[in-house]
């Protein structure tokens, strides 16, 4: 634990000089199991812990500007992960935040790079890759993957609060590769984000395991890497390395 | 296209995490955060001995808000030799996953096996969490009786405020605690180094504090033990690095505890009982540990917490100081008086939001003075009032069915003054006031004035329940305790040797959460209790008028004093608060423990 905690700024006090960051972070081990909402609150406790101090909205009910452009399931690993934060004009300089934050962060969540921006930045997600795990038959799972790959078409049924929709999963996937690990298989794809949305990584499972006739239950989800409009370039993550 | 690496030489910093037989269970449960750990302030210590596990017999969520648990927590680690891990208890999808892979039940910080530590800790809170001990212990894999314990088995201690009566779950702790432990840790590690089970036994049967059961149906049990109180409460710092959970996080507090114990002197209370003398931390310690608490926990809130801290002696100075820390600070005090919420909500309900509880605990005077609740229905609609003109949009007015001596006309009034309270919220909440009522069912406690008093029944808590929401006005939203898991308590609170046949028939007939509605059923219950000749609301193993609770337990307080407040009961007479000035002699007080408050 390092630094004082944060003191943020309540409505009407003024915003001269807020600064712009994009925080790069792993999230793994026991946080892989955190919500979108919990991870999201557990990096702005974080900041608090590291004495930076986010920056807030306007208005009655000011709420931090801080905000996680894509959401990973719980249970997911993610190495490259975003967060776009607002801070105050006291904040330290990139390099001494990612230290204060790594000092402050709790276990599997480990800021990586701290980028300043001259403006507010709205990164609009383009492509992600994920490798999961199922307990098959890799032999069975990669002759699903060719089937997938020869298809022109693959609809599958959504279900969700708002009703039942239809996706055709070959718009939004892209390469999608099987191999074998001791106990199964990993499935390796690419989920394009489009502007009516993206495919779910456990859509792209239920629809091979379930035709492979193994179990579909996900297994360490990873996101390697995601790419992101509205970066600059030579900042954009999901790249190989 | 192939993949070259799909790890991409990526590792978490947690290693290969977590092991693949809790990965595959993680992975087919609900809320999987709440078996892995990773807050903040999590203490690591691997290799250290004694291993200690505490648990609290509950969900994940609610053991965590539980303050012993922390300060036992931080004791041990940071402050002896060995180490504390936590555990709680697995939800029932978890559970008989578990069960169904022969997994057993694995501590948050090292995930190894609970039944590999030298000693397992377990809070009892209350009645409604004993089949939950049992479902741990079974799903650590460790020996449900203790006298059949293998000597490779950890030690199983119970402590808490349920250990006030230990009669119900006896024959599956080998020791209990009785009462406040902080200042005790040291001795209880030192204990656990003897080579052989029975030696570690027998010196924590030295240990005060700590009672011995007896280990079969005819044994003898140790003597009682006396409740031990933390002297040095006043002189030492509150716990200022909590562990705070990133999972399902709701309330978003430091935590400062202010004050220990009450002596308002609440009849039915026993937490104003077991908790007493009342000591107080200094005011400029309270504020240094709210400053660093606020640092460890990145929280945006400072909860001062005790039984009742409105009554701290310097909370005026607390609360300024306090919020002075940080501008914008919000500084939240759980607990308000009636008999002067409208002068403390002038003076602290700024910053506050949300909604209040007050506690009028009952319809009318004549039975709020037989609890020794000595406000009137004046002050109670003075409070209404300051809770809607101070900005609060909801509040709660949390009244007790079954109370010694309540008439169905006591019950009958509840909804009298909650109508009036509603014409209050109508009048100056400006429509966005919400007025709710909540009624318990009233279960006699052991130590306290009304430890002999019968309990009131199923049939008549039912009756007055459905008088009750007859008379209440349409616009008031009502909850009530199930009365079928007050009968439950009922038969447990006071219950004799032998009744751990009713809590372990009911678990082997299915019980588990039963603090929970989703889960609580009465069935299983019904079952035990009809296997074991005992009527399901009667006290179980024991005989009004008994007070098997005395064998095991010295709480110190006086049964001379006790009787007297039973009398003075009857007679509507209160008793003045000893913080006063004006000792009532309730026998507490004396070598070494005493009064402690603020000049
Ligand atoms: S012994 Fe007297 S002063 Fe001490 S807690 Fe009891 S009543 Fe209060």
């Amino acid at each position: 634990m390092t630094g004082h905690s944060a003191s943020p700024r309540r409505a009407g006090e003024t915003t001269v000089a807020d600064r712009h960051w994009l925080v790069w972070f792993a999230r793994c081990g026991p946080a892989s199991y955190l919500s979108h909402l919990d991870t999201a609150r557990a990096l702005q406790r974080t900041f608090a812990r590291a004495g930076i101090d986010l920056a807030l909205s306007q208005g009655f009910r000011p709420k931090v500007r801080f905000s996680l452009p894509l959401p990973l399931p719980v249970g997911a690993a993610g190495f490259d992960e975003l967060a776009v934060a607002e801070v105050t004009a006291g904040a330290p300089p990139p390099s001494d935040a990612v230290r204060a934050l790594r000092a402050a962060a709790p276990e599997g969540l480990t800021p990586t790079r701290v980028r300043e921006c001259s403006a507010r930045v709205r990164p609009r997600p383009r492509a992600a890759r994920y490798a999961a795990e199922v307990r098959g038959d890799a032999v069975i799972l990669a002759a699903e993957a060719a089937r997938f790959a020869a298809e022109d078409e693959v609809l599958v049924e959504r279900t969700s609060p708002k009703g039942r929709r239809t996706l055709d999963l070959k718009r939004y996937i892209g390469d999608l590769i099987v191999e074998a690990v001791p106990g199964g298989a990993r499935i390796c794809f690419s989920v394009r984000h489009r502007s009516d949305g993206a495919a779910r990584p456990q859509e792209v499972v239920d629809l091979l395991a379930g035709r492979a006739g193994c179990p579909t239950v996900v297994h360490r989800l990873t996101r390697l890497g995601v790419s992101f409009e509205g970066v600059p370039r030579d900042e954009m993550s999901g790249r190989e390395e | 296209m192939q993949v070259q690496s799909t790890a991409s030489g990526r590792r978490c910093p947690s290693g290969e995490w977590p092991r693949d037989e809790l990965e595959d269970l993680l992975a087919r449960v609900t809320r999987p955060g709440r078996y892995v750990g990773g807050e903040f302030n999590l203490r690591h210590k691997p290799g250290a001995r004694p291993r200690v596990v505490l648990s609290y017999p509950d969900a994940y969520e609610v053991g965590m808000a539980n303050q012993a648990l922390q300060i036992l927590y931080a004791g041990i680690n940071d402050e002896s030799a060995g180490s504390a891990e936590r555990a709680f208890c697995p939800w029932p999808d978890m559970a008989d996953l578990m069960r169904a892979r022969g997994v057993a039940l694995w501590s948050l910080e090292s995930q190894s096996p609970v039944a590999t530590c030298d000693l397992w800790g377990i809070t009892l809170p209350h009645e409604l969490t004993f089949t939950n001990v049992l479902e741990m212990l079974d799903l650590a894999g460790v020996t449900l009786h203790a006298a059949a314990r293998r000597d490779d088995e950890p030690i199983v201690l119970g402590g808490g405020p349920a250990v006030a009566n230990p009669w119900p779950l006896a024959p599956f702790f080998d020791a209990f605690f009785i009462g406040e432990a902080e200042g005790r840790l040291g001795e209880l590690v030192e204990a656990l180094g003897a080579a052989s089970r029975a030696e570690r036994l027998e010196a924590l049967g030295r240990v005060a504090g700590v009672w011995l059961p007896p280990r079969d149906d005819a044994g003898r049990a140790g003597p009682p033990a006396r409740r031990q109180v933390f002297a040095a409460f006043s002189s030492t710092m509150p716990v200022t690095r909590p562990v705070v959970p990133v999972f399902e996080a709701v309330h978003d507090r430091a935590v400062v505890e202010l004050m220990r114990g009450c002596t308002a002197g609440c009849r039915f209370c026993q937490a104003g009982m077991w908790y007493r003398p009342v000591r107080e931390r200094p005011a400029d310690m309270v504020v240094d540990a709210a400053r660093q608490t606020l640092a460890a926990t990145g929280c945006d809130e400072v909860s001062l917490v005790s039984l009742s801290s409105c009554d701290y002696s310097a909370i005026a100075e607390v609360v300024e100081r306090v919020r002075a820390l940080r501008p914008g600070l919000r500084v939240s005090l759980p607990s308000l008086r009636i008999d002067s919420a409208a002068v403390q909500l002038a003076r602290f309900g700024a910053g506050q939001r949300g909604s209040v509880t007050l506690a009028p605990e009952a319809g009318t005077q004549a039975l709020r003075d037989r609890v020794n609740k000595g406000i009137d229905e004046r002050q109670v609609l003075e409070s209404v009032e300051a809770v809607f003109s101070g900005g609060f949009t909801g509040l709660k007015l949390y009244f007790m069915l079954g109370l010694p001596g309540e008439s169905d006309d006591d019950a009958a009034a509840i909804a009298q003054m909650a109508a009036r309270a509603a014409d209050l919220a109508k009048r100056i909440g400006r429509g966005r006031a919400r007025l709710s009522v909540a009624v318990s069912s009233y279960v006699p406690k052991p130590h306290t004035a009304f430890e002999h008093e019968p309990f009131a029944g199923e049939a008549v808590l039912r009756r007055r329940q459905g008088l009750l929401r007859d008379a209440l006005p349409h616009s008031v939203k009502v909850a009530f305790h199930d009365v079928a898991a007050s009968l439950v308590e009922a038969s447990l609170a006071r219950a004799g040797r032998g009744s751990d046949a009713l809590v372990e028939g009911a678990w082997r007939a299915g019980a588990r959460f039963d603090g929970w509605s989703e889960h609580f059923d009465v069935r299983a219950w019904d079952a035990a209790a009809g296997s074991c000749g005992v009527v399901l609301g009667e006290t179980a193993f024991s005989a009004l008028g008994a007070a098997p609770w005395r064998e095991a337990v010295d709480s110190g307080i006086e049964e001379d004093f006790l009787k007297e407040e039973r009398r003075r009961a009857a007679a509507g007479l209160l008793t003045e608060d000893c913080r006063g000035g004006r000792c009532v002699s309730c026998g507490v007080c004396g070598d070494g423990v005493e009064m402690d408050v603020v000049a």
